[in-house]
């Protein structure tokens, strides 16, 4: 994979290291403000994340759903799409995939079929939007954030009464056959199959999709101008169609993969939110899916870092959210600060 | 007389539940005639409510809760009105930022305040108040007259916000400036200041409309207490057509549609009864997707409505 560091890629990096920097020095206040130590509170984040080699791997582990979502996201941002419906998209999947994993029982058809149907899952979910955009204009935001709301409910009604585990007190599904489970692939750690899918074949096959072919081409086509694009002969509606299904397919796949690889049966709180973590990662890696990749890791490492550090320090849990909102306004307002310094010639324009 | 009770207290309910939509989609109506489309008020309407948490709680008063409220709408939609009038970026993305700041502040805000499995609830809420004399009219005054009072202020903003935006100048000025603010700017008029003023007003409104979930309807904070009215009030602005008078029928759909879909769940009996309950919660979200669907085909609205404007 060559990269070339062009003027805009030079840029966006300047702008996302100014966004981490300005939310970190604003959660140092607040660390301040609760009464830790802020150089003590990064050390022990860091140290939960990166501490020793069954840390790392749980990072990793927590940023393969995130990184799948991102990925998805990155496609349909990129041509301004804004698919806020990850979150039951990757619902969707999952159930449709757990479904299918436990009906097939232990077949070697059976972990292929249920990604398969994971898939379809989070596309069917991502195509009923898709197709209200397409057909008759309408805004995709506010449909696929209400689908999440219908998704999230009826995955509830689902794991509450059609398809409940008898043999558990909670509403959950029974658990899925041995053949669907990811395999293990370092002993005593959870680094299941599927993080190295993530990692080695989603991101490159997404990478080469947005970056090398003419479906990435015209992504941007349609992302930049719209009318321009449809007199360039591009057929808008289908490439919108197609970005925000093709972020629905990926949404589901990281829904199947927390079964498969960690939770072992479907739940009513499979996610903590991965499908807005996605959106935060997508923007602050400026839709670059190697920009992605490192603000997957990046969340990913707080999200667990935070924990140990909440723990030792004694602070409330889940900075991570805290962080998550900062950052997400500072990756706007960094292109303010970039104009800034541009003016002042610190950076050249 | 046993069942006509009951519906007039189902009407009642769908009133107040109707409340929050008709007074955030009040607000977003107003923005939207400048043309701008602001999907942060999910967030606003999140700080409006934990704010509204906050500060009566702390105080002890509701109306100080009501108060903060309002203020916590206003700075959270005056950050937007900055992402989007002062740096010129993209509204839809800007919108989301906030949602997810709001997300963001409130969740641990409140972990910080609280701690851990700690239940805070608001005592006394703020409960109906019968408007004397008129709340003994027979039938209307049971549905209409002995209500909240943010059912009053909503009630009372339809004609007030209609007024402003299709009376006064400001409102024509808003108005040219969400057909096209360019020509707008070229005849005099200060784009980005209507445009602040307009966010304001939305920014008190739908702060208001998220004090009122915690101060009004539910007495406890939890941070999916919005549970995307915001985004309902923004269908409902299309559903409207952009007009207070659509923004109060839209919303008095929407919040019969929720009143209902609890309404049936407290007659069912029998061992489907909690099935078919819990399938019941999906059914506001579903019928504002329908609502789309058949209402929101390829309109009309401000000619100007998401796009960005500079002077440069």
């Amino acid at each position: 994979m060559e990269l070339k560091l062009t003027k805009s890629t030079v840029r966006s990096i300047y702008k996302a290291v100014i966004s981490i920097a300005l939310a970190l020095v604003v959660t140092s206040v607040l660390f301040i403000a609760t009464g830790a130590n802020p150089i003590l509170a990064y050390y022990y984040i860091f140290v939960g994340a990166f501490g020793n080699l069954n840390l790392t791997v749980e990072t990793l582990v927590r940023t393969t759903p995130i990184l799948l979502v991102s990925l998805g996201l990155a496609i349909a941002f990129k041509c301004k799409v804004w698919n806020i419906g990850a979150e039951g998209q990757l619902y969707m999947g999952a159930m449709a995939g757990t479904i299918t994993a436990v009906s097939l029982g232990n077949s070697p058809l059976t972990l292929p079929a249920s990604i398969l149907v994971a898939i379809l899952g989070g596309m069917a979910w991502a195509a009923v939007p898709a197709l209200m955009k397409t057909k008759l204009g309408i805004n995709e935001v506010i449909t696929t954030f209400l689908m999440n709301y219908v998704a999230i409910y009826f995955v509830q009604w689902l794991l509450s009464f059609p398809f409940r585990s008898p043999d558990t007190l909670f509403p959950e599904s029974a658990q899925v056959p041995q053949a669907a489970v990811l395999p293990i692939l370092l002993p005593t750690t959870r680094l299941h199959l599927g993080v190295v899918l993530a990692i080695a074949v989603a991101l490159p096959l997404v990478y080469f999709l947005m970056i090398k072919t003419t479906f990435g081409y015209k992504l941007r086509a349609v992302g930049e101008n719209p009318e321009a694009a449809r007199f360039g002969g591009i057929n808008v509606s289908r490439t919108i169609f197609l970005a925000l299904v093709l972020s629905g397919a990926l949404a589901g796949i990281a829904g199947l993969f927390e079964v498969s690889g960690i939770q072992f049966r479907m739940r009513g709180s499979l996610s903590p939110g991965y499908g807005y973590t996605g959106i935060v990662v997508a923007l602050l890696g400026q839709n670059n899916p190697i920009g992605v990749f490192l603000s997957s890791i990046f969340l990913a490492a707080i999200f667990n870092g935070s924990s140990t550090m909440s723990r030792v320090l004694n602070q409330p849990q889940g900075v991570v959210d805290f962080i998550q909102g900062v950052l997400v306004i500072f990756v706007l307002g960094s292109e303010y600060i970039m104009r800034y310094l541009e003016k002042k010639g610190v950076f050249k324009a | 007389m046993m069942e006509w009770a009951l519906i007039l207290g189902f009407i009642a309910a769908g009133i107040r539940t109707a409340s929050p939509l008709l007074l955030a989609s009040l607000g977003e109506t107003v923005v939207q005639r400048g043309g701008i489309l602001n999907l942060g008020i999910e967030g606003a309407m999140l700080m409006g409510a934990f704010s509204g948490f906050m500060g009566a709680y702390l105080t002890g008063n509701l109306w100080v809760g009501l108060l903060t409220s309002i203020i916590a709408g206003v700075l959270t939609v005056l950050i937007f009105g900055f992402l989007v009038i002062r740096i010129n970026l993209d509204q839809v993305v800007s919108g989301l930022a906030i949602n997810l700041l709001a997300m963001g502040l409130c969740l641990y805000f409140f972990r910080i305040a609280f701690s851990q499995g700690a239940f805070p609830y608001l005592g006394d809420l703020i409960g109906p108040y019968a408007i004397p004399g008129l709340s003994q009219i027979p039938v209307l005054g049971e549905v209409l007259f002995n209500q909240t009072v943010f059912v009053y202020i909503g009630l009372i903003a339809v004609p007030l916000i209609y007024f402003l935006i299709f009376k006064t100048s400001f409102g024509l000025r808003l108005r040219s400036i969400g057909e096209d603010p360019v020509v707008a700017s070229y005849l005099g008029i200060n784009v980005s200041r209507i445009r602040y003023l307009s966010l304001i007003i939305e920014g008190a409104l739908v702060g208001m409309a998220g004090g009122l979930l915690t101060i009004s309807m539910f007495n406890v904070f939890d941070s999916r207490i919005v549970a995307a009215r915001g985004f309902v009030a923004v269908s409902i602005v299309i559903l409207g057509r952009w007009n207070p008078w659509g923004a109060l029928g839209g919303s008095l759909l929407f919040g019969f549609t929720e009143a209902l879909s609890l309404w049936i769940g407290t007659f069912l009996v029998g061992p489907a009864a909690p099935s078919v309950s819990l399938l019941l919660r999906m059914l506001p979200y579903v019928v504002t997707i329908l609502a789309l669907l058949v209402g929101g085909r390829k309109v009309r609205g401000p000619a100007a409505l998401g796009s960005p404007f500079s002077k440069e």
